[in-house]
């Protein structure tokens, strides 16, 4: 799928936390997940052990909607890292969750788009995760404009 | 909240530079002792009046208790090997002022010493991504150097206020222009804005020329009472603000107050206090020296330190207003896109020289209050910045 490798090769493989570990293994699962507080149910996204509104340590994860709006991106072109050419411009998304959107969670998510053209892009769209197995322990979430 | 009372406690009573090139060929040490035996000379001080030292670094430089013993310094009563990048650089100097006021140090020398183009490059050509939290979720998408973050923020701008690639243009126009007036410059050849619209894609919107030089160099300021300052060989330069904080974190979801707006720097946050620690308002401020590791941050700060309204930096630049001559000089050495890159302190060194009348051709006339800023906050969740006044 254009777009849908990992960029930058080994330097770039996700280094996974203590906090993070479960949401890199739902991703494997080709899950999308999201913390949800169990003491004001806000949603949050990356992983932390406390609310920052509430300060509830109780948490579970959800599922996400997988869908989103494009608030800004980039296109690259220079080879900042192995793996990459400037013959070569991939899009990264900075992408803003629909889940908790209306309520103040404002979850953001990166990834690069995939099945378009950079070209393509405006602000605001609507775009959905997709997985891309990598190999069998890495699976990354992309973005691709909403059908 | 707390309010700061180290006012015009403490000064900057040298400033030192080591040449600044694209290959040094030694040492972040030998840069290190260089700047500082510059910086001391320049203040009329010895390694013997030197109690304290500060720096920071993100595991590229040589730390206080290494550049200590390689100077002789006769004890060390204070030190700082502050862990981060342009975002903490005016806070290694504002705590040393605050070091000073406290009685715990009588002179500090503040230094930051770095082969950024020949041994570690922050663009992160041939580097791993550092370990901190956010990387994981960005390094995968290719996502890891700060000309990639900002042109990210940068778009944000551009679509919310409609902000154009021109007006990025002449922040780097503006700047080659007074670079052209400092010997110390790495690049002093004049760039039109066509020469900027022709540089080459790095990260859209950020063309080569929105990106600052990647550089060799070391700077040192002396820091030491205010009184101790007035009798040596420089006029005082008072620390009459000195903030550093913030509270979200831009790229690693949102703090307590939502702050997930890429278009509003940590400046905004910190803004207030600086303006009220030092007594002065955004009228008062005769020159700024701001953080340029990129044109747009150039754009933001103006708005967030208020010298603009927010979403009119781009017009505010294209006026001509941040030229020598304009309303508010910025960036009066050339900034780090044209001078060269020692990630913040060459910022506060200008401020130095200008607010001493030592700034040659490109002196402000009159310049008695000057402000100089961090990187603002978009890649740790905090900046800092300094408000420096002429003293007699």
């Amino acid at each position: 799928m254009s777009g849908a490798r990992p960029r930058g090769g080994p330097a770039a493989r996700p280094a996974e936390d203590r906090d993070s570990a479960p949401w890199w293994e739902a991703v494997r699962r080709h899950e999308l997940l999201v913390q949800r507080c169990a003491g004001c149910g806000m949603l949050r996204f990356p992983a932390r052990v406390v609310c920052n509104r509430c300060r509830s340590r109780d948490a579970d994860w959800v599922p996400a909607r997988g869908t989103g709006r494009v608030v800004s991106w980039i296109v690259n072109h220079q080879p900042f890292l192995p793996g990459m050419s400037a013959d070569e411009p991939f899009a990264v998304l900075l992408v803003r969750l629909d889940d908790g959107a209306d309520a103040g969670a404002d979850i953001h998510m990166y990834g690069n788009l995939v099945g378009a053209d950079p070209s393509t892009i405006t602000p605001g769209m609507a775009v959905e995760a997709v997985f891309v197995d990598i190999d069998d322990n890495f699976t990354l979430v992309q973005w691709r404009p909403k059908g | 909240m707390a309010a700061a009372t180290f006012r015009d406690k403490a000064a900057i009573a040298g400033v030192g530079y080591t040449p600044f090139s694209r290959d040094s060929g030694v040492s972040t040490l030998t840069l290190a002792v260089e700047a500082i035996l510059a910086a001391l000379a320049d203040a009329g001080l010895g390694v013997d009046d030197v109690d304290a030292l500060a720096t920071h670094r993100v595991g590229d430089s040589t730390p206080p208790w290494v550049v200590a013993p390689a100077l002789g310094v006769p004890e060390v009563t204070w030190y700082l090997d502050q862990f981060g990048g342009g975002s903490v650089s005016h806070s290694v100097v504002g705590q040393a002022a605050m070091a000073v006021a406290a009685g715990v140090a009588e002179t500090v020398v503040c230094y930051r010493a770095i082969n950024a183009r020949s041994e570690f490059r922050m663009g992160g050509t041939g580097r791993a991504p550092a370990p901190v939290f956010d990387v994981q979720y960005q390094a995968p998408y290719g996502y890891v150097a700060p000309a990639q973050q900002f042109a990210m923020a940068a778009r944000a701008h551009m679509i919310r206020y409609g902000t154009t690639h021109e007006q990025f243009g002449h922040v780097a126009v503006a700047q080659r222009a007074h670079a052209a007036r400092n010997e110390r410059a790495l690049k002093r050849a004049p760039i039109t804005l066509d020469d900027y619209l022709a540089s080459r894609w790095i990260a859209e919107p950020f063309r080569l020329l929105d990106c600052c030089l990647e550089t060799d160099g070391g700077c040192a300021v002396v820091v030491t009472s205010a009184a101790r300052a007035r009798d040596l060989r420089r006029p005082p330069v008072l620390i009459s603000g000195a903030v550093w904080g913030g509270g979200d974190s831009l790229l690693s979801g949102a703090g307590a107050a939502g702050g997930t707006d890429l278009t509003v720097s940590e400046a905004s946050r910190i803004a207030p206090r600086l303006y009220a620690m030092a007594g002065v308002g955004p009228a008062d401020i005769d020159v700024a020296e701001i953080y340029d590791c990129f044109t747009y941050s150039v754009i933001v700060q103006l708005e967030d330190y208020g010298f603009c309204a927010k979403g009119e930096g781009g017009p505010y630049v294209a006026s001509g207003a941040t030229r020598l001559g304009g309303a508010l000089p910025v960036n009066t050495h050339g900034g780090f896109l044209s001078e060269g890159y020692v990630h913040g302190i060459n910022h506060i060194a200008e401020a130095v020289s200008q607010l001493r009348g030592a700034a040659g051709d490109r002196q402000v006339p009159g310049a008695e209050v000057a402000l100089s800023t961090a990187q603002p906050g978009y890649i740790l969740a905090g900046t800092s910045a300094l408000i420096l006044r002429a003293g007699t």
